[in-house]
């Protein structure tokens, strides 16, 4: 029951306990007895030695303050504050495999970092925003660590549809993001300077994906199906479109993110008898109950999917063998192939176990920030500051790390230099079997 | 659009199913709603802890290896670990969240049902770190257990989901009009007071009430963990919020009515998406319900209320 165990209930909650009306607006708390008393002028009186008495108040409080802050100073004058990255990503909820995967590998990024002296002598600490794959709560986090004046960067968000909503937050505060996994066009396309990711966008994923549908798979009647998400129905739309410019079939059908019975839409697929069915969904979970429901209604076709649907643990094995032979696009090579990531995937597995779909994006996100942490701060690691800090990430260039290729970003924020990859799901397993570079 | 009647099978066979499971949850609210004339805003969140257990005793058996050698005794195990665990998880919400306000009105045992769904809720979300939880069926009922006829799959879970839900219904109806403690619950249902006054103990009916109901919202929990594959934490609120729609949609108080309600709801779901794209159904369920309020208020099998003088 989520319509009611809001926050409003959770204060009106506080009055009831507490036992007492809340003071009047206005009244500043004291209590003005008008007709007692008697007479205007008594009254404005009266109202006039308390606002006094609150002013000598206010006085010796922020001296108070003041003095603490000046003593702080002196005790803690030598040191300098951690510089601190946020990590926003859904930590919780649907997506908090996922989530927590990344935020593993960002920290592991910032303990490595810290081992080796952090900027310059500062330490640098984690952040955790955790918006559940939420706009809403995506926004609050972005507030949040906008607030926060020792927050220098943030890995994240991790959902197109958070990030949607919490750029202009993060663009007001100046605030540099590199998204490990954000793949929606749009973002990087309202003018946002703040705007970074290392992932290919989905004008590049969609129509690698029509292409193979067309060209290896030889599919003619197609199926997509989309959870009417920023990410998954994007995404949907990109395929749709250049299937169609391809000049073949396609008929669509929605769901809701929230749904568990699949059988309505599949049905509906059935009936349409198509070569492949194409799903546009987030939830690599929801991928997989979907895929088990179609086993059971005897639906027989091939399936293709986007790239967060590179979960074994969700998809492979929650589909129970029914996600056996299905496609799926990916937006970063399987970083077990790239030589300079053994060491990663080593420390990585041997601490938190398997890998999650984008664990070594996220690790390179991190890595990118602290490289340009480390940049602006240069000799002088007090004088960091947000804009510095987005001047220097907007200025790497060639970044070589784990991803195997170097990493650069474009004027708007786009990664340069990436590929989609086509992987199918073989024995449990995922096998790459062919490569798209992504131009846009 | 493809063929109307190329679908119409098998989505008639989907709403069957569907249907049935409503149908089995409804009934839960009605026996509550006859006899104590409130509405158990927990009860979806039960059959939803009866999901989660029966996936409990599932992955008990996956982990000590056992579930390959008795496919149908592990299914039975996973129904029993659900039951018993909802039924006493509904006698100690009877107990705990609803007796002590019993006397309060009617508001105040309303609300009373809403926070102890918010706890139950909040609970699972915490026990499953919100994550959706799969039921590997394959294990227990292979994939390629079905029946093709006319178009349309019917696979074993399916049969299985229908035949139980059927099956517990029929023995609830034969309870509630040839046994005695379907006799107390009647009379209870009919006047308390008067009851108590021919020796029911009625505090007692209550509670078996309650139990009862819980029990079945716990095998529905099994079964719709069956058939979505998938379950999490919030699977109640929609469910509970079809069961209670279909409840109404029956005569809300009349068990006959519920079970009616329940497959009527869940065969205008799936023919509705014969005509209608399938994010709508929701909108076609509550304007099925709207609809009946309007031309018969009382619900399919319910009697009009007569004003009391």
């Amino acid at each position: 029951m989520f319509l009611f165990g809001g926050q409003s209930a959770g204060s009106a909650r506080l009055y009831a306990v507490s036992g007492k009306n809340p003071p009047p607006i206005g009244s500043l708390g004291c209590e003005i007895r008008v007709k007692k008393r008697g007479g205007r002028e008594e009254m404005i009186k009266r109202l006039n030695r308390r606002f006094e008495k609150m002013q000598t108040l206010v006085k010796i409080l922020s001296a108070a303050v003041l003095i603490l802050c000046v003593a702080t100073g002196f005790v803690y004058g030598k040191e300098l504050p951690p510089v601190k990255i946020g990590a926003a990503g859904p930590f919780t909820g649907d997506l908090s495999k996922i989530g927590l995967d990344a935020l593993n590998a960002i920290q592991m990024a910032v303990d490595e970092a810290n081992a080796e002296g952090g900027i310059g002598g500062r330490k640098i600490e984690v952040v955790v925003g955790d918006d559940m794959g939420d706009p809403s709560k995506g926004v609050l986090v972005a507030e949040k660590f906008a607030m926060d004046r020792n927050v220098l960067g943030v890995v994240g968000p991790m959902n197109s549809a958070t990030a949607a909503a919490a750029l202009p937050a993060y663009d007001r505060a100046g605030l540099v993001i590199i998204s490990q996994s954000a793949t929606n066009p749009d973002l990087s396309e309202r003018g946002y300077r703040v705007m970074h990711r290392i992932c290919p966008r989905d004008d590049a994923q969609g129509p690698a994906a029509a292409r193979f549908i067309v060209e290896e798979v030889k599919a003619k009647v197609i199926y997509v199906i989309d959870d009417k998400s920023t990410y998954g129905q994007g995404l949907a739309d990109q395929v749709a479109a250049a299937l169609e410019r391809m000049g073949v079939k396609l008929e669509r059908g929605q769901i809701s993110s929230e749904d568990r019975d699949f059988s309505p839409i599949l049905t509906r697929v059935k009936a349409a008898q198509p070569d492949l069915v194409y799903l546009g969904l987030s939830n690599p979970a929801q991928a997989a109950g979907l895929l088990k429901q179609a086993v059971g209604l005897g639906l027989s076709t091939k399936f293709m999917g986007g790239d967060c649907m590179k979960e074994k643990d969700q998809l492979v094995a929650g589909a129970g063998g029914a996600a056996e032979g299905m496609y799926i696009t990916a937006i970063g090579k399987d970083i077990a192939e790239v030589p300079a990531a053994r060491e990663f995937i080593e420390k990585f597995e041997g601490k938190y176990g398997a890998m999650s779909v984008f664990s070594g994006q996220s690790y390179e996100a991190t890595k990118i920030l602290i490289e340009a942490l480390r940049a602006a701060a240069g000799d002088d690691p007090a004088s960091l500051n947000r804009a510095k800090v987005l001047d220097a990430v907007h200025n790497i260039r060639d970044y070589n790390g784990i991803l195997g290729f170097p990493i650069s970003f474009n004027e708007k924020g786009d990664v340069l230099g990436a590929s989609i990859y086509v992987y199918q799901v073989e024995n449990d397993d995922f096998v790459e079997i062919k490569e798209y570079p992504a131009e846009v | 659009m493809h063929g109307i009647f190329a679908q119409l099978p098998q989505q008639l066979i989907n709403g069957l199913t569907l249907g049935s499971v409503y149908a089995l949850l409804a009934l839960g609210y009605s026996i509550v709603y006859g006899i104590l004339r409130m509405l158990n805003f927990a009860h979806g969140d039960i059959f939803m802890v009866g999901s989660l257990i029966g996936w409990a005793v599932l992955q008990l058996f996956i982990n000590g290896g056992a579930v390959l050698a008795s496919p149908s005794l592990v299914l039975l195990l996973m129904v029993c670990g659900a039951v018993v665990v909802t039924s006493l998880l509904g006698g100690a919400i009877e107990r705990f969240a609803y007796r002590p306000v019993q006397e309060g009105s009617r508001l105040t045992t309303l609300i009373s049902a809403l926070g102890a769904s918010i706890v139950l809720q909040n609970i699972a979300m915490l026990m499953t770190q919100g994550r959706a939880k799969a039921y590997q069926t394959e294990l227990i009922i292979p994939h390629d257990w079905a029946i093709s006829a006319f178009g349309a799959t019917v696979s074993a879970t399916r049969l299985i989901i229908f035949c139980v839900s059927i099956g517990l219904m029929l023995a609830m109806d034969y309870a509630i009009n040839h046994t005695m403690l379907g006799k107390a619950m009647r009379a209870t249902s009919q006047d308390r007071e008067a009851a108590e006054y021919m020796g029911i103990r009625t505090q007692q009916v209550i509670m078996a009430a309650f139990i009862i109901g819980s029990g079945l919202a716990g095998i529905a929990g099994v079964m719709i963990g069956l058939y979505y594959t998938q379950v999490d934490f919030m699977i109640g609120f929609s469910a509970g919020m079809k069961a209670f729609t279909a409840a109404v949609l029956g005569g809300i108080g009349n068990v006959r009515g519920a079970m009616a309600g329940g497959l009527v709801l869940g065969l205008a779901e799936s023919l509705g998406v014969l005509f209608l794209a399938p994010v709508y159904k929701d909108v076609i369920v509550f304007s099925v319900l709207i609809a009946v309020l309007i031309l018969r208020p009382q619900g399919i099998l319910g009697k009009p209320v007569e004003e009391k003088v």
